[in-house]
């Protein structure tokens, strides 16, 4: 029963095979703790402080912000941004990737415009959105969506196309109908696929909304950056990008304790073959 | 004949109780399968084929690889339409998949529902037919049994080996109580030991539902201890039956035994010749 996490294919992805043991928690703070005093060090004598406050300072500085509240607003401002866009770009991607699967003409009428949409990130996007949409909310809605939708549905449509004809066929012999095999074996066949993709795409969403956040907002931990840079107050800029981090983390831990750990079930032939 | 006693209530009940008077339930004929190649170029995989195949018969569908004899199988089943001819399951053409026939493949691995138990897997057909829960579990479970799983019916398919996997199927085929039995080449990717195991456990099967079971296999050894009938394909393309073997021995058979042993080198013999008239009409 070996445990194959790398076919999620994410980076971030931890083995899962590897229990948190003594020793790996000793390695990995250890790992920490190197980075701390070598961060301090250049901070002393290498690189001008201004550049590069001391990570004391940084942490300082992201309590201050949580004190205040100002971080905790910004946090709530992003998340949204996150939780409604990339709700949305999910819906759309697992409902057209099922339909391309399945109709050859969803399939031929999209494939054309999806060919042209793939490569361009969210960032080149962003423009164009502000133009279409202006700043207000939608439009970061949109750059979230439209980034989640198209990894969602390139997942769901692959994961379609991989499932083997004999399970259908399988069904089909066994008495499904059109829908019954629709519902109960083409989806459940695709739910490993459709999981992968949310996961990439949750990923992708923060760096979407940051672009945005960068450019066209009030508020927003992307505007907390930007905000720090205009003012150089670099010990800013460190405390909201370490903010960044840990709510992508979070975010990801979330999700692999409650989709993944749900969709595990249809996950077999990924964890156990 | 086909007039329906009132009441009875239509679906599967009624379709049992319809029985036609011809002992023949599918009949094969006039059956052809072209494929266009990228060229353009009609390729024929075998061409009139007609075979009637007797109610609660054991009929091995045997040849080479390439032959058709599994494209021939797809076609009763309803999986794909014959180029040419027609395929009738008690008098009534055969245009689609449905559970008067169902089919036991030989990829178990892709053929089970990998995210659910042994015992919701040989439910999927019931649960399809709309039969309650507590109905279902019980035909399940009859059927576990007589495939010998009864001890794992909780068990995920990835728990299970091959073998396993393969008698799961094969209950899950039974428990919609087909006319037809479809396998194709389900044993071919089992170790020696297990194939050996599950033949005599089919034939026992067979016995006990008295079922009417199409088999394909390129094992001679398998056709000769499986069949009531064998049907010898030649190579392909363009293949075509070349032989058609009653096998009148005793059952249970014995692999090892010698009438088993003498007729199974006689198709081996049969075998060679035709693949040596293909190499002469190619050279």
């Amino acid at each position: 029963m070996a445990t194959v996490s790398a076919n999620l294919s994410r980076p971030q992805a931890a083995p899962k095979a590897i229990a948190i043991s003594p020793g790996r928690m000793f390695r990995t703070s250890l790992g920490i703790i190197a980075i701390l005093v070598a961060w301090e060090l250049l901070h002393l004598y290498v690189v001008n402080p201004l550049l590069l406050p001391s990570p004391f300072k940084v942490v300082k500085t992201l309590f201050a912000l949580l004190q205040s509240g100002e971080l905790i607003d910004d946090i709530a401002a992003s998340m949204r941004r996150i939780l409604v866009g990339y709700s949305m770009g999910c819906a759309v991607g697992i409902g057209l990737g099922l339909l391309m699967a399945r109709s050859i003409w969803v399939n031929d009428l999209l494939s054309p415009i999806l060919e042209v949409l793939r490569p361009l990130s969210p960032v080149a996007m962003l423009p164009l959105v502000l133009i279409w949409f202006g700043i207000d909310e939608f439009a970061k809605y949109f750059l979230v969506s439209y980034t989640a939708a198209i990894i969602v549905l390139l997942n769901t449509a692959a994961g379609v196309a991989a499932m083997p004809i004999i399970r259908e066929r399988a069904a089909a012999c066994l008495g499904a109908n059109e829908r019954q095999i629709y519902l109960h074996v083409i989806l459940p066949s695709t739910i490993p696929h459709i999981i992968t993709g949310m996961r990439t795409a949750l990923g992708f969403s923060f760096m979407a909304i940051v672009a945005a956040e960068l450019i066209a907002a009030e508020n927003g931990i992307g505007y907390l950056i930007m905000q720090s840079r205009m003012l150089i107050q670099v010990d800013q800029t460190f405390a909201g990008l370490l903010t960044l981090s840990a709510l992508g983390a979070l975010s990801d831990v979330v999700f692999r304790l409650t989709l993944s750990r749900y969709g595990r079930r249809y996950q077999q032939e990924i964890f156990n073959v | 004949m086909l007039a329906m006693e009132p009441g009875l209530m239509p679906g599967a009940s009624a379709a049992n109780a319809v029985t036609p008077a011809s002992a023949d339930v599918i009949e094969v004929l006039g059956v052809g399968k072209r494929f266009r190649s990228r060229s353009g170029k009609a390729t024929s995989v075998f061409e009139d084929v007609s075979l009637s195949i007797r109610r609660g018969e054991f009929v091995l569908l045997l040849g080479p690889s390439g032959c058709g004899k599994s494209t021939l199988l797809n076609m009763i089943a309803g999986f794909e339409p014959p180029s040419e001819g027609r395929i009738l399951q008690d008098s009534t053409p055969v245009l689609r998949p449905d559970a008067r026939r169902t089919m036991v493949f030989q990829d178990v691995q892709g053929s089970l529902f990998p995210w659910l138990s042994a015992q919701a897997n040989v439910e999927f057909g019931l649960r399809m037919a709309g039969m309650p829960s507590a109905q279902r579990t019980s035909v399940a479970s009859r059927y576990l049994k007589l495939v010998g799983l009864d001890h794992a019916a909780s068990k995920m398919p990835f728990e299970l080996s091959g073998g396993m996997k393969q008698r799961v199927q094969i209950a899950r085929a039974l428990a919609t109580d087909p006319e037809v039995l479809l396998m194709d080449e389900p044993f071919g990717a089992l170790d020696a030991q297990s194939r050996n195991v599950l033949q005599a456990e089919l034939e026992r099967i067979w016995q006990a539902t008295k079922k009417t079971i199409v088999f394909v296999t390129h094992d001679i050894a398998e056709a000769v201890r499986l069949a009531d009938r064998i049907v010898v394909f030649g190579t392909g393309p363009a293949a075509k039956i070349v032989e058609v073997i009653e096998v009148d021995l005793p059952r249970p058979r014995v692999p090892t035994s010698l009438e088993v042993a003498r007729l199974a080198q006689d198709i081996g013999t049969l075998f060679s010749r035709f693949a040596l008239h293909a190499q002469e009409g190619a050279a």
